[in-house]
């Protein structure tokens, strides 16, 4: 069983007693489900007041992003209660954006979200509206946010973040490794120093650890920071591999993985072992210990071309018997028209049989639909 | 004859005669005293309470204003010519696809789109159905990709269209609420063959089930990628559509998504396509033209080269859209409603601008920036004008109820090409009177219920377009809605309370959650359970108005109304010390009223200074309802409404009180916060109920809580009354019927005889019984009885021929002996009589009642004991002709001698009846005789020798026969003799009652005489008419409740005394007429009796009266 804990900064042993009696009578009352002793691994616990979220290594959570409006952030009770009645499964985990173009902590959504029995992603992503993507960096550029002008509304979302009190799974600058998101590395100059003196990676490192310290000071040490990739590098070139982005462990507790089939009707068809197995790989090399997060996945319907049915089936299973390290999937579920007039349908249930499948593969008890959470038990001090 | 003597003594003789006097002087101060007290009450109930609404609130008309600042009006660029994407590629193979539609004549059809959530589209329908040839009313949903539909049936307007002789033309369309539900096409056209077939198959079945002529088909959002599944599946449909004679109608989309329509290939099957020449914005869009003149010339003549253009119907938008601020989606609303919105804001006639011949204009609601697009019966004008070039077979209203009426106008042209002055002239005049537009969004309404016709210049400018000039805007009855609250703000009201079963039930579940609510409370509810409603307010709720007793205030007159209202709030006042503003009424709580009548309860209130809160969350828990459809219900509906109706009163509610943690859960997990309804409004708990001054009470809120507090302990000694006088009469029933029949089973035992055989006098006094005295005599004389037996007849001063008969008897049989002495009543007769009579047994009669050969047997045996004083004969009706008699009959049977077998066995008779007793006479000497004080001289006597401890018996088989009265004014004669002569033995020996020792008599037979016979039957016609008022005033049940249960009381024992005395059953059945007419007369017999008693003045009259009813034949 792979246990995630907490960050903690300073733990005096006088409380550090207390905590682990009280953690002690915890585990006595949690009986069996705490019984085997979580492997520690990674970051310290922090607060023993805060349960920290469990991956168990015998399963891996479901999850999905819903259709939440332009924002991505328009959290409703209906539209996750429909799409469990639809896949015929409680959602471990409700993903949702939080834009810094709002300018505000997602309170509500994450504390619907944690009513409804699941555990919030956030995807905290710096930039402005509107949230076209391809648009180079805005007033929310790394240089600014280095620079400390946005600190105030760090500050603000990292109290309001401690605040929930309960285990948060956050992604800041997703797949960076693009060039869709004007956080990626290609805006920054790429591979050549920048204004700023430094390569566009080696910007993005600084300014993910920068937000990083910065929440971590107001002491919000209840979130689980995501490194999330996309699964394809691009522009496939080596100064833009995921290695070159990567914080280090400390800044990290999660490996997230944005994984596509076919989205747009010029895209070719691909199955999910061909659109996983490279970006799994890469991912996997930066950390040996860490979860790994299938953290957005989904594919188009394409009557006439690939089966959606088998690429979801196909899915659910290898990411159940193949790709072992994945420990939660985050269903994209999200229809779209683009500007041709043609439309990406990712829903799963773009049609009966897609649903089907989904259903199918989700039926299995391995994907876990409650969050399982647990009182820290500190095995030593820093 | 007139031997009345004033010295004589009668019990409640008023012999100084000031009773009455002084009486009637109480009487007159005390009524006069009450009527005044009356009159301050309801004075002060038709006090208006002083309540203040700030002006913004009650005074919704200054809240629209003109906005000033015009030049920030940004007009949308033009789009792109899109429709040229779409035009047809030259053909280069000239001959057509075969097409059974090639002669389609252009212009013929007028098809009216319509909706069931509208009672506009309804009316619009009625009013114009005659102008439309196809009706295209919602109908069919699909719900998924696997061919399930909902099916919403809109009988009504099926009903219209047969009526109007329309082609009805249900809608399938694939929407889910306000969003598309492509996958549910999408599924559909792309599955696999027997899933398409399985779908069409029920999709027919509905058609025909529905007498359709076909179906349209609208489609929305569907993907490009479907094209050529799309068109097979169509192209299938519409065979198996013409298999049946049905049509296939086909909504087309102006825009991208017209790609996924091969409209070549569709020609061929699909029999009309319907052109979506509207919605160039959306709600969904920025503000823009709704369909600009360029963009839908361009659709139009793009669209019409598919196919046939006599295949094309177009359907014509005619309605607007408001975005506030940049607020989307925007909202669609109705040509009255923007007429209003343009016209109560105060707009000049050049603040609306027609940028691309599309009208529009912005004003100010509340200080935020409204622009409103919209197209009317001018826009109509120059499309159809359009479209009549174009050749298409026709137009399509989009929609009907939301139409400027001008439409129907433009649809009357002749020509529309070239259109008269007078036609033009016609679409000038705007009326406004009888529809109801709304302003804002929220369930707090106020009305403005003044119209003003509207008045617009038509004409054609140089380039044959149709122009307008808007001289005057027409405004209609407008309802103003406000306290729309926040996204995640939710009010839960409950109507009809306070109860008190589930009131507390619920105000412990919203303690426990920490909710604050509203109740809308009844007051007569109010009335009976002010600790609840204390309760609500300590607790923190709000509380507003559901009027006093709960009427449909349509209905009802305005001052009933106006007092339904008043009323409540004095008692709310009364009860909490505090005002409330809020105000919910009836039965028509509906989100949008739009009738008059509906709108009527709302201006009265506002009137009044209330406002009135509706709602838009209906779970139905006054119907019928379970704990789960009242949270599926609130589910499905929360998210389009934010005001939850709930009952805690009004029948049974455990549905509502086990559903509501479930609620407030579910609306907390939904993020939503629960908030009173102030906060809706923006506004503190203080500002809807203002605390009343309590240090400085009006007189009117003195005078009415007097009034409310008084009328409580009124309501609750009645209530007392009814339930304890019903407890009592049916345990008495019981006990007497038990006791009777323990009776007739130990008379059957003692059967037989005993030989005893004393010397009998029997002692009869007659006055005027000259027709029957013989036959009586005759009966008498004829009897077994084998002891010495003398007769003494007193003729009571007869002015006819009774002394004569008897005398003529009495020369003929020894036994007789003819007294004859003055009259001096029937009293002093018997004394004369007893004084005659040479022996120690004496037996009375009287002249009209006749003896069995048995009789005097069977009264004389209970003698043998020596401690028996007196005997009762059983008497019967002997004249059961008349309805009356046969009433009197089974009374008889069942109220005297069933009684007298109850008492007999508990030795407690109270009266001997003269008519057949035996006495001894020794006993009545003791007893001090027959006395003259009171008109039931057998009864007193009775009592009298109760008191010497001597025993009354009952002998059931000493049966003579009576003859009873058989007109209503003789009964009531005689019941009032009796009646009185009860109610002064009752005075006269008032210290039996309840004295120790006195045993059943004292504690059983006189009191219950006391309750039963005089005060429940002086009571009966106060019950008659709460029952009366109570039906009237809709809460009946209660009260008829009480009365079956004495009228089935009443029944049983009529059963069990014609059981008993082995009498038909069916007689019984008189019980339930007697209740009517009977009891109203013993009644009225008794208020009588208590009058004259109290008056102490009868005697002189009365004596008169009661011998000659004795002689009634």
């Amino acid at each position: 069983m792979k246990y995630l804990g907490l960050f903690s900064r300073d733990l005096r042993p006088s409380r550090l007693a207390t905590l682990l009696l009280a953690t002690a009578l915890l585990l006595c009352l949690g009986g069996g489900v705490a019984a085997e002793v979580p492997k520690q691994q990674g970051p310290l616990p922090g607060d023993a007041k805060q349960p920290a979220l469990i991956f168990p290594s015998d399963g891996a959570y479901c999850g999905a992003f819903l259709d939440f409006g332009n924002s991505e952030d328009k959290v409703t009770l209906e539209a996750i209660e429909k799409f469990e009645r639809m896949v015929g499964k409680h959602q471990a985990i409700i993903a949702s954006s939080s834009f810094w173009g709002e300018m505000t902590f997602p309170s509500k959504n994450v504390s619907l979200i944690i009513r409804h029995g699941s555990i919030p992603l956030i995807f905290w992503s710096p930039w402005d509206r509107p949230y076209d993507q391809e648009k180079p960096p805005d007033r929310f550029g790394l240089e600014e946010i280095l620079a400390g002008k946005w600190d105030a509304y760090i500050d603000q979302w990292a109290l309001a973040a401690k605040e929930t009190n309960v285990p948060l799974l956050v992604s800041w600058g997703l797949e960076m490794n693009g060039n869709w998101f004007p956080w990626s590395g290609c805006w920054y100059g790429g591979e050549h120093a920048g204004p700023s003196g430094q390569t566009g990676p080696e910007l993005y490192k600084k300014a993910y650890r920068y937000v990083v310290d910065r929440v971590r000071a107001r002491g919000a040490a209840n979130i689980l920071w995501g490194f999330h990739a996309n699964h394809y590098t691009y522009p496939h070139d080596g100064w833009n591999r995921m290695s070159n982005y990567y914080p280090g462990p400390d800044y990290v507790d999660w490996l997230g993985l944005s994984v596509y089939g076919k989205q747009f009707a010029d895209d070719d068809w691909a199955s999910f072992k061909n659109v996983m197995e490279e970006g799994y790989q890469e991912l996997a090399l930066l950390d040996e210990e860490k979860p790994i997060l299938v953290a957005e996945f989904g594919v188009g319907e394409f009557p006439g071309e690939g089966s959606k049915a088998e690429w979801l089936s196909e899915a659910l299973e290898l990411l159940r018997t193949h790709y072992t390290r994945v420990r939660a999937a985050v269903y994209w579920h999200e229809r779209w028209a683009n500007a041709d007039g043609t439309f990406s349908n990712l829903r799963v249930n773009s049609s009966p049989e897609a649903l089907a499948a989904f259903r199918r593969g989700l039926s299995l008890p391995y994907w876990l639909e409650r969050p399982q959470l647990q009182a820290k038990k500190p095995t030593h001090s820093p | 004859m007139t031997t009345q003597r004033d010295d004589e003594y009668f019990v409640f003789l008023d012999t100084k005669g000031k009773r009455w006097p002084r009486l009637r002087l109480l009487i007159v101060l005390s009524a006069t005293l009450l009527f005044v007290a009356l009159v301050l009450f309801f004075q002060s109930l038709l006090v208006t309470s002083q309540l203040q609404l700030p002006a913004t609130i009650r005074e919704m008309k200054a809240r629209l204003k003109v906005l000033e600042t015009r030049d920030a009006q940004v007009i949308p660029g033009k789009h792109k010519a899109l429709w040229n994407d779409f035009a047809k590629a030259p053909a280069t193979d000239q001959s057509q696809p075969a097409s059974r539609h090639r002669d389609r004549p252009p212009g013929v059809v007028r098809l009216g789109f319509s909706v069931d959530w509208d009672p506009g589209s309804y009316e619009s329908l009625r009013e114009h159905g005659n102008e439309l040839t196809h009706l295209c009313p919602e109908w069919l949903t699909m719900t998924d990709g696997e061919g399930n539909m909902a099916v919403k049936r809109d009988t009504l307007a099926a009903d219209l269209a047969k009526k109007h002789h329309l082609v009805l033309l249900p809608l399938l369309n694939n929407l889910d609420g306000d969003d598309a539900n492509p996958e549910a096409v999408e599924g559909i056209i792309n599955g696999p063959e027997d899933r398409r077939a399985h779908f069409v198959g029920a999709l027919l079945a509905e058609l025909r089930a529905a007498g359709a002529g076909g179906v349209v088909i609208d489609w929305v959002e569907i993907d490009v990628s479907y094209r050529q599944a799309m068109t097979a599946f169509l192209l299938d449909l519409a065979t198996a559509l013409h298999d049946i004679k049905m049509e296939l109608w086909l909504c087309i989309p102006a825009g991208m998504e017209l790609n996924v329509y091969d409209l070549e290939k569709l020609a061929a099957g699909v029999d009309r396509f319907v052109a979506i020449l509207h919605d160039e914005n959306s709600e969904k869009d920025p503000p823009g033209p709704i369909a600009s003149q360029e963009w839908f010339s361009g659709w139009l003549a793009t669209m019409t080269e598919y196919g046939q253009p006599g295949q094309w119907v177009v359907a014509i938008g005619s309605y607007g859209y408001d975005w506030a601020a940049d607020e989307l989606p925007a909202e669609e609303i109705d040509f009255d409603d923007v007429m209003t919105r343009a016209g109560r804001a105060g707009l000049r006639p050049e603040d609306i601008g027609s940028h691309s011949l599309n009208p529009h204009f912005q004003y100010l609601d509340n200080g935020v920036p409204h622009t409103v697009w919209f197209l009317d019966a001018i826009t109509a004008f120059n499309q159809m004008r359009l479209v009549a070039s174009s050749q298409a077979g026709g137009i399509a209203i989009s929609r009907l109820g939301t139409e400027d009426p001008g439409v129907w106008k433009v649809l009357a042209i002749h020509d529309i090409n070239t259109p008269s002055a007078r036609d033009l002239a016609a679409l000038g005049q705007m009326r406004a009177e009888g529809k109801t537009s709304h302003v804002g969004t929220g369930e707090f309404l106020t009305v403005e219920p003044t119209w003003e016709d509207g008045a617009r210049q038509v004409s054609l400018d140089e380039n044959g377009t149709v122009i307008e000039h808007l001289e005057k805007f027409p405004t209609y009855r407008t309802v103003y809605h406000q306290g729309q609250g926040g996204a995640d703000q939710v009010t839960i009201t409950f109507d009809d309370g306070p109860d008190p079963v589930y009131t507390p039930r619920i105000l412990d579940i919203l303690k426990r959650e920490e909710v604050k609510a509203a109740f809308f409370l009844i007051g007569s509810n109010i009335e009976s359970y002010p600790a609840l409603v204390r309760r609500i307010v300590d607790e923190g709720h709000e509380i507003g108005i559901h009027t006093y007793t709960h009427p449909n205030l349509a209905t009802v007159s305005n001052e009933r109304a106006f007092l339904e209202l008043n009323a409540t709030e004095r008692l709310i006042e009364t009860v909490t010390n505090r005002s409330t503003t809020l105000f919910r009424p009836p039965y028509n709580a509906d989100s949008r009223p739009h009738l008059e009548s509906e709108l009527r309860a709302v201006q009265l209130a506002q009137s009044l200074g209330y406002l009135t809160v509706s709602n838009n969350v209906d779970p139905e828990d006054w119907h019928d309802a379970t704990r789960e459809s009242i949270i599926e219900r609130i589910k499905e509906l929360r998210p389009h409404g934010n005001v939850i109706l709930l009952h805690d009163a009004g029948g049974n509610r455990s549905a509502t009180v086990a559903a509501l943690p479930e609620i407030i859960a579910y609306l907390k997990r939904r993020g939503d916060s629960i908030v009173p309804l102030g906060a809706m409004l923006g506004v503190g708990p203080e500002f809807l109920m203002p605390p009343q001054r309590a240090e400085h009470p009006s007189l009117a809120q003195v005078v009415s809580a007097s009034g409310f507090k008084a009328l409580h302990v009124v309501e609750e000694l009645l209530w007392a009354f009814m339930i304890v006088a019903t407890v009592l009469t049916f345990v008495r029933a019981l006990f007497v019927a038990a006791l009777a029949f323990v009776h007739r089973r130990r008379e059957k035992r003692n059967i037989l005889l005993q030989p005893f055989h004393p010397p009998v006098s029997v002692v009869l006094a007659a006055f005027n019984e000259a027709k029957v005295i013989r036959e009586t005599l005759a009966a008498l004389l004829d009897t077994r009885y084998a002891g010495l037996l003398q007769v003494v007849v007193v003729d009571d001063g007869s002015s006819d021929a009774t002394a004569a008969i008897v005398g003529e008897i009495a020369a003929a049989d020894s036994r007789v002996r003819l007294v004859t002495t003055p009259n001096r009543g029937k009293a002093r007769a018997l004394q004369t009589g007893f004084v005659v009579a040479d022996h120690e047994v004496l037996v009375t009669l009287d002249a009209d009642t006749r003896f069995t050969p048995d009789t005097i047997a069977h009264l004389v045996a209970p003698l043998r004991d020596d401690t028996v004083a007196a005997v009762s004969g059983h008497v019967r009706v002997g004249n059961a002709r008349t309805f009356i008699a046969r009433c009197q009959s089974l009374e008889y049977i069942c109220g005297f001698n069933l009684d007298r077998r109850a008492y007999d066995l508990l030795d407690c008779i109270t009266v001997v009846p003269g008519a057949a007793s035996c006495l001894r006479k020794s006993a009545v000497i003791a007893a001090g005789g027959i006395s003259t004080d009171t008109l039931a001289e057998d009864t007193d006597l009775t009592l009298a020798l109760h008191r010497l401890g001597r025993q009354v018996r009952y002998a059931p088989q000493a049966i003579a026969w009576t003859e009873v009265p058989e007109s209503f004014t003789d009964l009531t004669r005689q019941r009032f003799r009796w009646g009185f002569g009860t109610l002064q033995c009752l005075w006269k020996h008032r210290d039996l009652v309840f004295k120790p020792g006195q045993g059943p008599l004292g504690w059983f037979s006189l009191p219950g005489t006391w309750f039963f016979q005089i005060f429940l039957v002086a009571l009966t016609p106060l019950v008659d008419l709460l029952l009366l008022l109570s039906l009237f005033w809709g809460a009946g049940a209660e009260i008829s409740l009480y009365f079956v249960v004495f009228l089935l009381t009443d029944l049983f024992l009529a059963v069990a005394a014609c059981l008993v005395e082995g009498e038909p059953l069916r007689q019984a059945w008189l019980m339930v007429p007697m209740r009517f007419l009977y009891r109203p007369l013993l009644a009225w017999v008794v208020w009588k009796s208590i009058q004259k008693a109290l008056k102490g003045a009868w005697v002189r009259w009365d004596k008169l009266k009661r011998t000659a009813s004795v002689v009634t034949h």
